[in-house]
């Protein structure tokens, strides 16, 4: 045994620019990662505060539920739209939650494609999220058509009627987008996962779970021709990924940017959309990695070094959209058209000031805190950052698509937007259906990518097993990226 | 493993060895080249106008290579990127060139201090008092605030150059890997300072052309634009240097594969973006928005359907495949395509602000871009005669020796 302690094993945030950092703590061999993962999974009773938490998150989805239905059997007037503030609160929550479903692919395809090893720990559940907020995405353009039982004229598909739905209209550009987003996601979600179900199928010891984990597996062996089309698979997934990630929050700004509602129309629309929902979608896989790793015992995986890359990110993006913010502002001025500059000035400065203010703090201000290293490798303080960004992401929606309309062409129409109880209800509701998952999903399935987490401690399990470390000179060695 | 190959490194290879008489002749043909777009333009063109129209483009051209490399520089500190340390010296010492471009900058900035509306319309004060729009914007568009501007871009851009030139060239010769650490934490502030700057710089001399025009994603078009010019000039000049027989073994296919793929990510990404401005545009139709496109949709029709094909359809359809990139002839040829087809996008939004009733390709776009071109590499290659082309003690370029695509 080495006598004295690798530095970086006590500590992966150091920096050492002649070797990488370990991303798998505390001695794990690959029996130790399956040991780890699966014993999330496993088959004893989940801890109490599983049970607190799957109850607190199925109440909420419940009360998301009635208001679904008293809003279906009562109408949209159960909202707090009005005339001209048509699209409020629903379509927030829907582009929300879109944002926030573009950090799982983000991380499986782009960081992929840009070899980012630290992404294997963080993939399964970021991807897994992603698919839930696409979920909740998905239920308020459905339920804000009105009658809802018609949601599907949403679709094109030939008629008796002869009625098809607009093509030039961004909004149908949406329900192609969005869908497209949410079958490659789920694909590559669960195709990724077919190893590691494997796995859960052969540590499983009740007969119900090895069926259904048998099921899910699709036979899957582990020979190598299995390996060879799974990565080739993998790579076409993640190509095929790459350009969706930024087609569908770029289609979401359309539905603004192609008006010429000032403030909705702005050409910096589309990359200022995709990353503010690659900011959101990171804050969010913070916010729910943190306590997870410490209820799920994952810490060894999921370690500060992957919170401190992830925050760095979220700093990045941060800026973006606050570049974006002034950019628009400085045009604004410069662009010389007084209805534009008015509606900014009325967003800083007018009723819906607060609103805006508190975006500004949270998007643009509070990411700044993460310049400081104490700060992004603290798990509670990036956990206070990342709820405020979260906070903040929701208001930027409620910021552009309400104080332009409030406030529009028309003085007299203007009409100040107060959300009513059913609105609060389903925001919060929202949050239940999506937590009530992640809960199901982290009791269920694997929570970290077992079989990558593996592929990139290959030499790292080979070469330092039981040691502190090698004659590690330079780099190329995996479990060290 | 690894090791077994042989990663053994050439020792310090200059660039001085490699085009010092190269740099020489570069500087006597720069000379040679504006001398004779002042003459033809003064002669048988449309005079200053015409000069400073195809000066301007062929500045652009110039410096948007300059800041594309800046940026890739600042990107892979930023990272801590592996790959890169066998390519990185050849984007750093592309970015010396902000020094002979901020010298290249006089003569448009001399001739606007002077009163010059030859360029730039919201510089005649006469008429600005006359146009409601452009008397609005006086507060920003003017000689003294742009002068001004200008000053603190090249001030920022030749501080980040040398910052992170100097201390990689130093650390050819101390070896010390705290200089990797000390790049890495300036990066984080640079990148930030860079794209503010390169925004701005592109507002201020590129949109202003059309001082009545406005486009919030202009600064990340020409952005894009910098990134696609960055990475076809470190691929064409990997295969120029490695015909030389420099960088043998440093630089493999590996790498070459990796610009390659680069190169086509942002000519993708700035497809993307150039649609996102047209398309808002054209779909809500307002006239001062489209009036911009409306001078490139008449006599320069050709020219934009062109462009929209060649820097986008061609390339996407001919450079995707992992064979072409990892083949140096193919990749060559595609990394000089992008090259051409960025500067015909800097001509496409220069040029018909000059004239939007007919196109005005002409001898003397050649001749500046000789003279530009030639002034810009020949003081880059002077000034960095003596630097390695490798950053032969970089401490993570044995992981960019190793390093080999899936």
């Amino acid at each position: 045994m080495s006598t004295t302690v690798d530095p970086l094993l006590a500590d992966n945030t150091l920096n050492d620019p002649r070797r990488r950092s370990p991303l798998v703590l505390g001695g794990l061999d690959y029996a130790g990662v399956t040991k780890t993962v699966c014993a999330v999974a496993s088959e004893t009773t989940p801890p109490p505060l599983w049970f607190l938490a799957f109850a607190l998150s199925v109440s909420w989805a419940g009360v998301f539920g009635l208001c679904i239905a008293y809003l279906i059997f009562t109408g949209v007037g159960v909202w707090g739209n009005n005339n001209p503030v048509y699209w409020a609160f629903d379509i927030t929550n829907f582009v929300f939650w879109v944002g926030i479903g573009h950090a799982g692919t983000l991380i499986s395809a782009i960081l992929f494609l840009f070899r980012q090893k630290w992404r294997t720990s963080i993939n399964r559940a970021a991807e897994a999220m992603t698919i839930f907020a696409v979920i909740c995405a998905a239920i308020f353009p459905g339920i804000h058509v009105g009658r809802a039982w018609l949601a599907y004229w949403l679709a094109p598909y030939p008629n008796q009627m002869a009625m098809w739905p607009n093509f030039r209209s961004p909004l149908l550009w949406d329900v192609f987008a969005v869908s497209t987003y949410f079958t490659v996601s789920a694909l590559f979600w669960f195709m990724g996962m077919i190893p590691d179900i494997a796995t859960l199928r052969d540590q499983s010891k009740s007969k119900i779970r090895q069926f259904v984990y048998g099921v899910l597996s699709l036979g899957w062996t582990g020979s190598s021709r299995q390996w060879h089309r799974y990565e080739k698979a993998y790579m076409i997934l993640a190509a095929l990924s790459t350009p969706l990630v930024l087609s569908v929050h770029t289609i979401v700004s359309f539905d603004f940017a192609v008006s010429q509602v000032p403030g909705w129309h702005t050409t910096i629309f589309p990359p200022y959309f995709v990353a503010g929902a690659i900011f959101s979608g990171f804050a969010m896989v913070v916010t729910l990695l943190v306590p997870t790793r410490v209820i799920c015992g994952l810490e060894n995986l999921v370690t500060i070094r992957h919170l401190e890359n992830m925050n760095k990110i979220i700093l990045a993006t941060g800026c973006m959209v606050g570049y974006a913010y002034g950019i628009e502002f400085f045009i604004a001025w410069y662009g010389g058209n007084p209805y534009e500059t008015d509606t900014f000035l009325n967003r800083a400065f007018g009723p819906y000031w607060w609103a805006y203010w508190t975006m500004v703090s949270c998007n643009v201000i509070s990411p700044q805190l993460f310049w400081f290293k104490k700060i992004r490798t603290t798990p509670w303080m990036m956990l206070i950052v990342c709820i405020f960004v979260n906070i903040g992401m929701w208001f930027e929606r409620f910021v552009i698509i309400v104080t332009s309309l409030a406030r529009d062409a028309l003085p007299s129409a203007w009409h100040y937007f107060t959300p009513t109880n059913i609105d609060l209800l389903m925001l919060i509701g929202s949050f239940g259906v999506f937590f009530s998952l992640f809960l199901l999903f982290c009791r269920f399935l694997p929570v970290v990518a077992m079989a990558e987490v593996k592929s990139i401690m290959v030499e790292h399990h080979h070469e330092d097993h039981g040691h502190g470390h090698g004659g590690h000179a330079h780099g190329g060695h995996g479990g060290r990226h | 493993m690894a090791d077994t190959l042989d990663h053994s490194i050439e020792p310090q290879e200059t660039v001085g060895r490699a085009c010092v008489g190269l740099s020489t002749g570069l500087l006597v043909a720069g000379a040679i080249g504006l001398g004779l777009t002042v003459a033809i333009e003064l002669l048988f063109g449309t005079g200053a106008k015409g000069f400073f129209h195809r000066y301007l483009v062929a500045f652009a051209f110039c410096m948007t290579i300059t800041l594309g490399s800046l940026f890739f520089v600042l990107i892979q500190h930023l990272t801590k990127a592996g790959w890169s340390a066998s390519v990185r010296r050849i984007a750093e010492i592309y970015t010396l060139g902000t020094i002979p471009l901020a010298v290249l900058f006089l003569p448009i900035l001399v001739s606007i201090l002077l009163g010059s509306h030859a360029l730039y319309e919201w510089n005649d004060v006469e008429h600005v008092k006359t146009d409601a729009l452009l008397l609005g914007k006086s507060g920003y568009l003017n000689a003294g605030f742009f002068s001004v501007r200008a000053v603190i871009y090249f001030l920022v851009w030749i501080g980040l150059a040398r910052l992170f030139v100097y201390t990689s060239v130093r650390q050819d010769v101390v070896g010390s890997p705290d200089l990797t650490s000390r790049m890495e934490a300036w990066s984080a502030p640079g990148t930030l300072a860079f794209s503010l700057t390169a925004s701005f710089a592109a507002f201020d001399w590129l949109m202003s052309l059309a001082p009545h025009w406005y486009s919030t994603i202009f600064g990340v078009y020409v952005f894009a634009g910098c990134l696609v010019a960055c990475f076809a000039t470190m691929a064409i000049t990997v295969l120029w240097l490695k015909s030389k027989g420099f960088l043998k073994t440093a630089v493999n296919v590996e790498h070459q594969h990796d610009l390659g793929k680069l190169l086509f990510a942002f000519t993708c990404f700035w497809a993307y973006i150039a649609f996102s401005q047209y398309f808002l545009i054209w779909y809500a139709n307002i006239p001062e928005e489209t009036v911009w496109y409306k001078a490139r949709l008449s006599a320069w029709k050709p020219v934009s359907g062109f462009l929209a094909i060649g820097h986008f359809i061609l390339p996407f359809i001919f450079f995707m495949s992992r064979h072409i990139k990892r083949n140096s002839y193919l990749l060559g040829f595609w990394a000089v395509w992008g090259l051409l087809m960025h500067w015909l996008d800097l001509y496409w939004i220069v040029m018909p602000q000059m004239s939007s009733e007919a196109l005005t390709f002409s001898l003397s776009d050649v001749t500046v871009l000789v003279g530009v071109v030639g002034i810009w590499g020949g003081t880059i290659g002077l000034l960095a005669r003596d630097m390695s082309v490798l950053a032969v003690s970089d401490p993570r370029l044995p992981e960019a020796l190793a390093f080999k695509n899936l």
